[in-house]
């Protein structure tokens, strides 16, 4: 099996800046969007997450896994959330409000009658909350395919992680290759032995169970495979001081300015929000 | 004791017994090492060299918990006294697997890893891996993935990790294990010239052949962790004995007297033998735009064929048996298994014929039971439950492993674990028996043994098997496929193969000193024996 | 030899990093329903692969491979970044962490019991933290909340801890004695 991550240089405008400051400016978007219901509030967080994913200079051909994935979960959240259930609740869609559309439902053998309104308040606010998940989610869409893992670590390190945590994820990226092809070395050896994975067969408690030729030889050689790394860690001092990191990052002027715009959006957006009691949620009358 | 500051190492009845064991894995230890000698360590496997290298290392008592009597000095210094990162300074280790050493996703940062950890500034870690590289001649590999290297290049990686923080002293634990002839060479090249340019070397090696060849100052024998023999290398040839660990060819028919050991050769295949297997015209890539790795392969697996696949790493020999077993389908050509084309049958209905033992058992070994471990293939190929079980206890008896029925094969020793697997593929009734590298992780005495064992083993039509070892090809075949950059070099009987001296230079082969006694004693002897048979025609 | 329950040492690295990746390679290979839309539910075999390090190597370390797994996981597949839904799988893998010392035997029947009830707990409160989160992250009700995110993702993950965590500990039991610490 071959894996890929999604990264590639793409020489973009969004690449030439650290990615401590991304990852402070995706972060201070995220608790900012979350504030607020307030459409028009919304919409300017809407267009920042999408220029960023132009900036980025993402194509539709890779991305559109991603997308797809965005859009089915937010519809079926808020189809479920508008239709089947009573509405939204943080913003505290009010009740009853204007009817665009009502009918009664009769479901078969039970009888159970259901009475269904759909308001124009509800509306608006299944609007409002398809842009706080769009929005939130093309913000963080835009990191696997424009940072590059090998600096996972020393990024994590710089927000103020320890090293041991830091590192772990560098590690974790170390075997990523390797448990794939080991993945695939076990699959094909009990294909050998008549094993075969596509045939769908038995109920759902033997087909997890049949994970187990598969699961149980490339985990187990992998715990004896880390019996070896930590020895090989512990001759090599690690975790015995503070470490040096041979990656290094190094903050330039706009990575400064856009930490700078994201501290001022995410006060903004609280003072808006606690100060002046703004951004609920709203709807044209 | 003696506080000598110049000398590496000094070891002084040294004992140690793990807290989890009843007895001690090494006992009564004597060594002195001086500055730039290389020590040989040779033993089978449990003779307790393991357990040396990490009381020198100082994983042991550290990490693996034990009593440790005697004397160990490093430059004068008690090991126990010295700190981690002193120690670290002082020893390197290189553990036999690379791939269970690299830390790193790329080269830079693996060489670097070490430096990192002690806090050297950030230009002086570069300054030091450049250095490092360029002493080992691997400055091309800086930026690569770590993953994407070859074995010997991955090893080299991994030393050039230790040497970056300049220890005195390099401990190697089975360098070659994982590295075919050609690397195997380059690599203990390497290990002459550290040592020529002063830092002392404690390899732990069973391919005493291989080792030889750059002359180590100094041999140590152990068995059952003790020292049976410390002296010059012409002393321990002499001494230990024979078979143990692999001696040069000579050597053995020199110790040995004319009828003292069985022969065990390889059937002659019968006169009219039926077709089992056959490539026709296959070519295969893995995506339409990579290279070809097969390139119009022709060959037939008759009936009574013993075939060694050798030739380079790379050169798609695990390719090639995946084809016959269908896990892999010729991009163009075809290939058939008992007339039927590999496209046309699902793996499972080919596993039904052709059994394919992968390299490493622990790949494949999943079950609590040996018993539910051999079910396990007779199961998927629906055989009848009655079948199974008489199957299974064949299987069992065929392996010797009638006593390790209700055992977790995964609690077994490696040589066990071998034999479960082949066993699987026995309890299957497959007719014909591939195997990848069957020799890897088993010391010389134990793969002498199990090869003994599956070719006198009844049950199979044809055995198939891929090495890079010359010997195993040798000794064990009666036919020979050699192989380079996915073509067929040669196809025939061993004599015939291995006599073209020019073409194995020109597929990398490195003949081998059974192999130079054998062509010279073919004219009296007609084929190719193992080196205890060859004594009966000196 | 076990120390405390929150050691993070060199072990600790190693095995957090190695269930990760073993978590991400694995779902990413054997995803085999996705249920779309449910709240980043699919019925991947592999959650039990954070789950059993936690067991096996304490809470650090399973929480680790659940959280950086799961980052792991939507890397490959490229679906982005899920912070609550990584913390989630985090927690699930935390809590079968807590029985780590008192595990003596990882094929007995009371040891893999307590295993069990454990993964139950786990993915409860793993699933629940990250299921309460869609409620504030996209303004879903508690009814949607429960039904469309928490009781699927729930059911499926604990159908593939409860099956095959046992499993893995009992070939672990195996090996277990190999390892000389």
């Amino acid at each position: 099996m071959l894996v890929s991550f999604s990264y590639r240089p793409r020489h973009s405008f969004i690449e030439r800046f650290d990615p401590r400051a991304r990852w402070i400016m995706s972060l201070a978007l995220l608790f900012s969007i979350v504030l607020f219901w307030d459409i028009r509030i919304l919409s300017f967080f809407f267009v920042l997450s999408i220029l960023q994913v132009f900036l980025a200079r993402l194509t539709w051909q890779e991305t559109r896994r991603a997308w797809l994935f965005i859009l089915v979960l937010s519809t079926m959240m808020i189809l479920v959330n508008t239709i089947i259930t009573g509405g939204g609740t943080i913003g505290g869609v009010i009740s009853g409000g204007k009817p665009l559309l009502q009918f009664q439902l009769k479901i078969p053998v039970t009888g159970w009658i259901i009475h269904y309104v759909l308001t124009r308040e509800r509306v608006w606010f299944a609007l409002a909350q398809f842009l706080r998940i769009i929005s939130i989610g093309s913000l963080f869409l835009v990191i696997p395919f424009t940072m590059d893992p090998r600096k996972y670590g020393v990024t994590f390190r710089g927000i103020g992680l320890p090293d041991k945590l830091a590192f772990t994820m560098d590690l974790a990226f170390r075997f990523i290759p390797t448990l794939a092809r080991d993945f695939q070395i076990t699959l094909d050896a009990q294909r050998a032995r008549g094993y075969e994975v596509e045939k769908i067969e038995g109920n759902l408690f033997t087909r997890i169970r049949r994970m187990a030729p598969l699961f149980v030889p490339v985990t187990m050689n992998a715990i004896l495979a880390g019996e070896d790394i930590t020895n090989a860690m512990d001759l090599r001092c690690f975790g015995l001081k503070k470490r040096t990191w041979v990656e290094s990052l190094k903050y330039q002027e706009i990575d400064y300015l856009m930490i700078g715009i994201s501290i001022l959006i995410l006060v903004g957006s609280l003072l808006l929000r606690f100060v002046f009691h703004t951004g609920d949620f709203w709807f044209p009358m | 004791m003696r506080m000598d500051q110049e000398l590496p190492l000094y070891i002084q009845n040294l004992t140690f017994r793990y807290h989890r064991r009843n007895t001690p894995s090494i006992t009564n230890i004597n060594l002195e090492v001086k500055p730039g000698e290389l020590l040989l360590i040779a033993g089978t496997s449990g003779c307790g060299k393991t357990t040396l290298l990490r009381c020198i290392n100082g994983l042991a008592p550290r990490v693996y918990s034990g009593d440790l009597t005697g004397e160990i000095a490093i430059f004068g210094k008690s090991v126990q006294q010295l700190s981690m990162s002193e120690l670290s300074q002082q020893v390197g280790t290189l553990l036999q697997d690379p791939e269970r050493q690299i830390v790193s996703s790329h080269v830079f940062n693996e060489v670097a890893f070490g430096l990192e950890n002690l806090a050297v500034p950030r230009q002086r870690i570069i300054y030091r891996v450049e250095e490092t590289l360029e002493y080992l001649k691997i400055s091309h590999l800086r930026d690569r993935e770590t993953f994407s290297l070859s074995g010997g290049e991955k090893q080299k990686v991994a030393l050039a990790g230790i040497l970056v923080m300049q220890p005195k002293i390099l401990l190697l634990d089975e360098p070659l294990a994982s590295l075919d002839p050609v690397s195997a060479a380059d690599a203990l090249q390497m290990f002459r010239k550290l040592a020529d340019d002063g830092i002392t070397i404690i390899m732990v090696e069973h391919r005493v052949e291989d080792v030889l060849a750059i002359h180590p100052d100094r041999v140590m024998y152990m068995e059952d962790g003790q020292v049976i023999y410390s002296g010059d290398p012409q002393g321990m040839l002499d001494t230990i004995e024979i078979n143990r660990v692999k001696l040069p060819a000579e050597v053995v028919v020199k110790r040995l007297t004319p009828g003292s050991f069985p022969s065990i050769c390889p059937p002659a295949p019968p006169t009219d033998p039926r077709e089992l297997v056959r490539f026709d015209h296959v070519n295969f890539r893995y995506k339409p735009e990579s290279d070809l790795v097969l390139k119009d392969v022709n060959f037939s697996v008759r009936q009574g064929d013993i075939i060694a696949i050798l030739g380079p790493n790379g050169a798609g020999k695990t390719t090639l048996v995946k084809h016959a077993i269908g896990l892999l389908k010729p991009t163009r050509g075809t290939v058939f298994l008992e007339g039927k084309p590999t496209q046309q049958l699902s793996v499972a209905q080919a596993a039904a014929t052709l059994g394919y033992v992968f390299q490493s058992p622990s790949q494949m070994l999943f079950a609590p039971t040996v018993q539910e471990e051999l079910e396990f293939g007779p199961k998927n190929l629906k055989h009848p439950p009655e079948q199974i079980q008489q199957n299974v206890d064949w299987a069992l008896k065929s392996v010797n492993l009638l006593h390790e029925r209700k055992s977790p094969p995964l609690a077994l020793s490696f040589g066990q674990q071998k034999r479960v697997s082949i066993a699987a593929i026995l309890a299957m009734r497959s007719r014909i028996l591939m195997m990848d590298e069957p020799t890897t992780g088993q010391d010389y005495w134990n793969y002498l043994s199990f090869m003994d064992a599956i070719i006198q083993m009844p049950g199979f039509d044809a055995i198939l098997f891929i090495t890079h070892d010359l010997d195993l090809a040798l000794i064990y075949s009666n036919r020979i496929l050699l192989f380079k950059d996915g073509q067929i070099m040669a196809d025939g009987r061993p004599e015939e193969v291995l006599s073209d001296t020019e073409l194995l230079r020109s597929t990398h082969v490195l003949p081998t000193s059974l192999l130079r006694l054998n062509l010279e004693l073919l004219p009296r002897t007609g084929r190719f024996m193992r080196a205890e048979a060859l004594v009966n025609y000196l | 030899m076990k120390k405390s329950l929150w050691t993070f040492g060199t072990r600790e690295v190693v095995f957090a990093a190695i269930g990760a990746a073993l978590y991400g390679v694995l779902s990413y290979a054997t995803n085999l329903l996705q249920i779309p839309g449910a709240g980043n539910v699919s019925l991947r075999p592999a959650v039990a692969i954070p789950m059993f390090f936690g067991v096996a190597f304490g809470p650090i370390v399973g929480f680790l491979s659940g959280a950086i797994g799961n980052i792991l996981s939507d890397l490959l597949s490229g679906y982005g970044f899920w912070p609550w839904w990584d913390l989630g799988n985090g927690l699930m893998a935390l809590v079968p962490g807590l029985i780590y010392l008192s595990i003596k035997d990882f094929r007995s029947w009371g040891d893999l019991l307590k295993a069990e009830g454990m993964v139950v707990l786990g993915v409860a409160l793993g699933m629940g933290v990250a299921s309460l989160s869609e409620i504030w992250v996209s303004g879903i009700d508690l009814a949607t909340a429960i039904s469309l995110n928490f009781v699927p993702a729930f059911i499926t993950n604990v159908i593939n801890g409860l099956i095959l965590v046992p499993i893995l500990m009992v070939a672990y039991s195996a090996i277990v004695a190999r390892s000389g610490r």
